[in-house]
């Protein structure tokens, strides 16, 4: 059964924990050519898109679960935003754990807005990463393939 | 790309209205494999020229997520603690093409749109080649 808008409301479990290193933060903040003195140390914060790389490893498992039937090659990411109650910090352990919040279906294609909620292993909500991306139904001539 | 540059606002400084400096970032195709090393976003739209014309794309096209981190950084360059934004948000509406020797210009402008207490909004502008490549992109900090 493709993705409809009955799937709005499934959860699925918590990442594996991700633990936020000072090499990883670096490399990101270097990605972005940005030398802020903020995001360098052991006690450096995170750009404020990193959150993006803890919900990426939770989207995966939308992204593959059989009973949505997406393919990746059809979805373009549409709208993105970040609500942080604090900055990701070096040393923080974390999981992401994702809800589809929404899917609506527009023309030839399904609009799904998901949200990866990023907190603590002792329970510190940090940050909610709300992504909607746009699945194109395939063309006619696919379907029949 | 740019360095940072040191500033710092408090809220007492900015009021609605107030034009952050504009900055142009120059993206080439190392830019891009670099963001998606960091990323962990290996979608080959953003490095295969093949790939990218096979779905109709012009051609590869930097991640929609870097776009959006350097408008943020427009801000956080701005107030000078990246650590204070809580909230941002954008909608990918153009894809920001960078030429294999060509790279890509984005230009990314500003304004505070809104002042509440401790808390301000910017909005950025992101344009390439005169085309504007995201939507309103928010972003609030608190400076509190």
């Amino acid at each position: 059964m493709p993705i409809s808008p009955e799937h709005a409301g499934r959860r699925y479990q918590p990442t594996d924990v991700y633990v936020v290193s000072q090499a990883k933060v670096g490399e990101f903040a270097r990605a972005l050519g940005d030398d802020h003195p903020a995001y360098r140390g052991p006690r450096a914060c995170a750009p404020p898109t990193f959150p993006i790389v803890v919900a990426a490893q939770a989207w995966e498992q939308m992204f593959h679960d059989p009973d949505l039937g997406l393919a990746l090659e059809r979805v373009v990411h549409g709208e993105q935003s970040f609500e942080s109650r604090r900055a990701l910090m070096v040393g923080d352990e974390v999981t992401a754990t994702l809800t589809i919040e929404k899917v609506r279906t527009r023309g030839s294609a399904d609009w799904i807005t998901s949200v990866a909620e990023i907190g603590t292993l002792e329970g510190e909500d940090v940050s909610r990463v709300r992504a909607t991306f746009v699945h194109s139904h395939p063309h006619q001539e696919e379907e029949c393939r | 790309m740019p360095v940072s540059t040191a500033a710092t606002v408090t809220a007492e400084q900015a009021e609605v209205g107030t034009e952050l400096p504009a900055s142009t970032v120059h993206l080439t195709r190392a830019d891009l494999i670099r963001y998606a090393g960091a990323s962990g976003d290996f979608n080959p739209i953003h490095w295969s020229d093949r790939f990218a014309a096979a779905i109709g794309m012009p051609g590869v096209v930097a991640h929609g997520m870097l776009t959006m981190a350097l408008a943020v950084r427009a801000v956080t360059d701005w107030v000078g603690d990246p650590s204070t934004v809580r909230v941002c948000s954008t909608r990918f509406t153009r894809p920001v093409v960078v030429d294999e020797l060509d790279g890509a210009d984005v230009t990314f402008t500003g304004s505070v749109s809104a002042v509440e207490g401790t808390r301000l909004t910017v909005t950025v502008q992101a344009v390439c080649e005169d085309v504007k490549v995201l939507g309103p992109t928010r972003v609030e900090v608190d400076l509190g």
